[in-house]
């Protein structure tokens, strides 16, 4: 297990100026946008300005996503994460079509499809697009945010060639108790995985869209419920984003306040998934000791925050629920105790590590190609953490977070890098307590404005984007939880090698929702 | 008491005789945002054990006696939660957990009911966001009718005094 | 195995007394509101309904409509009006019928004009 330090350097900057150099584009300001940087760009430009932006080391497609404004101009935006801040660019979308984007980026694939469901906008070149996120009677007066598309997208999953027969084999919406509702088609031909596609729509309650109309207080409620298991960083992503909008910042002690939440909620996820680790491998007492320790988590988070799932705490200027900080010191080590002394006892049973070994297994490249985030890309050895970006003053800046990484990229090496982020999540805490925690918050002014906000959820980096209007309501609000990003990696990590009975220990070790993706 | 309220009171003792001692529970997520199922999970936990009261999970519906379900009833899965529903042989009991089945947080629109009432005829309601374990040990005792009601008489007033 | 075995015996039981016995964990969940009626004017009624982000408060002629099946125990009614709000304390709340959780809270001083 490796630990890296974060590298503070400036390469956002470098890449506006060679971006710049390009000609057709215009930076905006960045102050008010907090690391992120608003380049505009001409649509003609917009594939020059892909190309150099995906060529730059290290530089990863973090979201794209349109909006299409009171004049009926539509506009597309890509945030690509460079080193410690992201860039967006902006292009306005004349007519139907823009420039292949996935073609440069396949990081792009599912939000060119998303897009054109919800906007009617598709690539040139005529290449297939999957519906992603409407479900199929969604007709031309479903609610979307643009307008619909002329021809409604296919029913398409990659093509495979396999020698022998080749059987599809639904699986869901309904699946084991307990679980999400979620439909696979598994693409077998017998025991061996070829394929892996997966429909969310069935859970597409459409929060983006219900988002508008709403102050950002009023919005909170339904951004942290877009994701349960993720509603401190979703929450605090899109308070980031609207607090950016306005140029609003929470004060210290809130800010620090939020992060003990966010890394609470770190906790209580890796333990969560180690229990559904041991539940897919048949490993019954693993199983009740992580859920032991969960359980411990979870009242954890009550004692401290008043909610076992920390829903209110975040937000925008600063803090719903107060912490009880006495409360936290006294409960957390014991909590995280039982989480450690399961986590020993499973990294001494040879058998449950067998099934973990060369399991679902995800190269470094892959994870790249994908712009996967998270313990999934960190289990790769790609050191992408939300907590690295920004500049000071956010909560992190003065404790920097050490991040882990592995190697092997397979389930053992996710599982690794949890329990690594887990001791350090309760590092964290302790030093944010120490340096002091709050509840106030800022007061938001009404005016308008358009922002960025990121946070590092336990499934990896959630973005929001929001833009508000004078009066300081949202207009078009983005959320891309960290279950968007990795659903594209989990067919790649099922594929070949692997067999049915690794299905569910693969879904466990990425530890995904539903709900985060179909939104 | 009138006839209906009669038949209610039949029904309910015949359901406490079959389900009260062995009860077979079905889940069904009709688009929550994934708290409600953790807590749900956490029934089987040590902490809270719900074999020890005579219930278990069953993934098959045709051995289901209840089915537990939780979201607002997106509309996009009307038809899976019908099919779950009527593969499930009678007696069963449909039991709404959380605020989002019970008619809160999302309204009714095009994209969702709003309500599982709707979609499925319930007979238990179990209020939450998320209900926490002990909250669905309640509902599901009040379910099998071994556990009291106490929501008819709250009133969620205090006094001056309180 | 014997590990596990081990670590078994030593941990002991967890596991909740409920429902037999009240579980003292309960005291940390959070509950919906209860309203003070001497303290509920139409006026500060009309701030707690527009709090509310989950439709559990209206308000009709002489009364304000909680409906608990709706709350999500979010705070905010309580953050707009501290006095005329606190916690129930009540989780145990499941009921048969839907309109067991619908409560009709009388509105202090005179009815709504």
């Amino acid at each position: 297990m490796t630990a890296v330090e974060p590298r503070p350097a400036g390469p956002l900057a470098e890449l506006t100026r060679r971006l710049t150099a390009l000609g057709g584009l215009e930076v905006r300001g960045g102050g008010a946008t907090r690391g992120a940087v608003t380049v505009r760009t001409l649509s003609e430009a917009l594939e020059q300005a892909t190309h150099a932006l995906a060529a730059a080391p290290g530089a990863r497609l973090a979201d794209m996503f349109a909006d299409r404004d009171a004049r009926g101009v539509t506009t597309l935006r890509l945030v690509w994460a460079c080193g410690p801040g992201y860039l967006v660019t902006e292009a306005e979308i004349g007519g139907d079509e823009y420039p292949p984007l996935s073609d440069i980026a396949p990081a792009a694939f599912v939000e060119e499809c998303e897009i054109y469901e919800q906007f009617g906008i598709r690539p040139g070149g005529g290449k297939p697009l999957n519906r992603v996120m409407l479900p199929p009677h969604a007709g031309a007066d479903f609610p979307r945010l643009g307008h619909a598309p002329s021809r409604p997208p296919v029913e398409m999953h990659a093509p495979h060639t396999v020698a022998g027969q080749a059987f599809e084999f639904p699986f869901g919406p309904v699946r084991q108790v307990g679980t999400e509702s979620l439909y696979y088609g598994l693409v077998t031909s017998g025991e061996e995985l070829v394929d892996l596609y997966l429909f969310t729509w069935h859970k597409h309650r459409g929060v983006e869209w219900r988002l508008r109309g709403k102050t950002p207080r009023e919005a909170v409620f339904f951004a942290e419920r877009a994701e349960g298991l993720s509603a401190v960083a979703t929450g605090l992503a899109f308070a980031a984003a609207a607090e950016a909008a306005l140029g609003v910042e929470p004060p210290p002690q809130a800010a620090r306040t939020r992060a003990v939440a966010l890394e609470l909620e770190r906790l209580y996820n890796h333990a969560a998934a180690m229990a559904a680790l041991c539940a897919s491998t048949g490993l019954t007492v693993g199983q009740s000791a992580a859920e032991i320790a969960l359980e411990r988590l979870l009242r954890l988070n009550a004692a401290a925050f008043g909610h076992r799932y920390l829903f209110g705490v975040v937000s925008p200027g600063g803090i719903g629920r107060a912490l009880d900080a006495g409360a936290l010191r006294r409960d957390l080590p014991g909590a995280y105790g039982e989480l450690r002394r399961a986590a020993d006892a499973l990294l001494a049973t040879n058998s449950f590590l067998d099934r973990l070994e060369a399991t679902g297994k995800l190269t470094a490249e892959q994870a790249r190609r994908l712009g996967l985030v998270g313990p999934v890309a960190r289990a790769t050895g790609l050191p992408v953490d939300a907590r690295l970006a920004g500049p000071a003053p956010g909560p992190y800046a003065a404790h920097p977070v050490v991040v882990i990484t592995e190697d092997a990229g397979d389930v053992l090496a996710r599982f690794r890098v949890m329990l690594g982020e887990a001791a350090e999540s309760v590092r964290l805490i302790g030093e944010f307590l120490d340096a002091g925690t709050g509840t106030a918050r800022a007061e938001l002014p009404e005016t308008g404005g358009s922002g960025l906000g990121w946070a590092e959820s336990p499934r990896g980096e959630v973005l929001a984007w929001v833009a508000l209007d004078e009066g300081g309501r949202v207009t078009r609000a983005r959320l891309r939880p960290g279950s968007v990003r990795n659903w594209r990696g989990f067919d790649d990590a099922c594929r070949s090698q692997n067999v049915f009975t690794d299905i569910p220990i693969i879904e466990a070790s990425f530890w995904l929702t539903v709900a985060g993706t179909a939104r | 008491m009138n006839e209906e309220e009669a038949a209610a009171r039949r029904l309910r003792e015949a359901i406490a005789t079959q389900f009260g001692r062995s009860l077979h529970i079905r889940t069904l997520d009709t688009g929550s945002c994934a708290a409600c199922e953790q807590e749900i999970r956490l029934l089987s936990a040590p902490h809270y054990d719900l074999h020890r009261l005579g219930f278990f999970f069953t993934p098959a519906p045709r051995h289901a006696d209840l089915l537990l379900v939780t979201g607002p009833a997106i509309r996009a899965f009307d038809v899976a939660a019908r099919k779950t529903y009527e593969a499930m042989p009678g007696p069963k009991v449909v039991v709404a957990t959380g605020a989002c089945a019970l008619g809160g947080v999302y309204p009714e629109d095009r994209f969702v009911h709003g309500e599982v009432a709707k979609v499925l005829p319930v007979d238990v309601w179990i209020p939450g966001c998320p209900p926490s374990p002990l909250a669905l040990l309640h509902g599901l005792g009040v379910a099998v009718g071994r556990l009291a009601e106490k929501a008819r008489e709250l009133t969620f007033t205090v006094g001056d005094a309180g | 195995m014997p590990l596990w075995f081990a670590r078994g015996l030593r941990r002991g039981v967890v596991t909740t007394r409920y429902p037999d016995r009240p579980e003292p964990a309960a005291a940390l969940l959070p509950t919906p509101p209860a309203f003070r009626p001497s303290l509920l004017t139409a006026q500060v009624a009309e701030r707690l309904v527009q709090a509310c982000p989950s439709a559990a408060l209206r308000l009709s002629e002489a009364a304000m409509i909680f409906d608990a099946g709706a709350c999500t125990a979010c705070g905010r009614c309580a953050e707009a009006a501290p006095h005329a709000v606190a916690a129930s304390g009540e989780w145990e709340l499941a009921t048969t019928a839907r309109s067991a959780l619908i409560k009709e809270i009388p509105l202090a001083g005179e009815a709504r004009q």
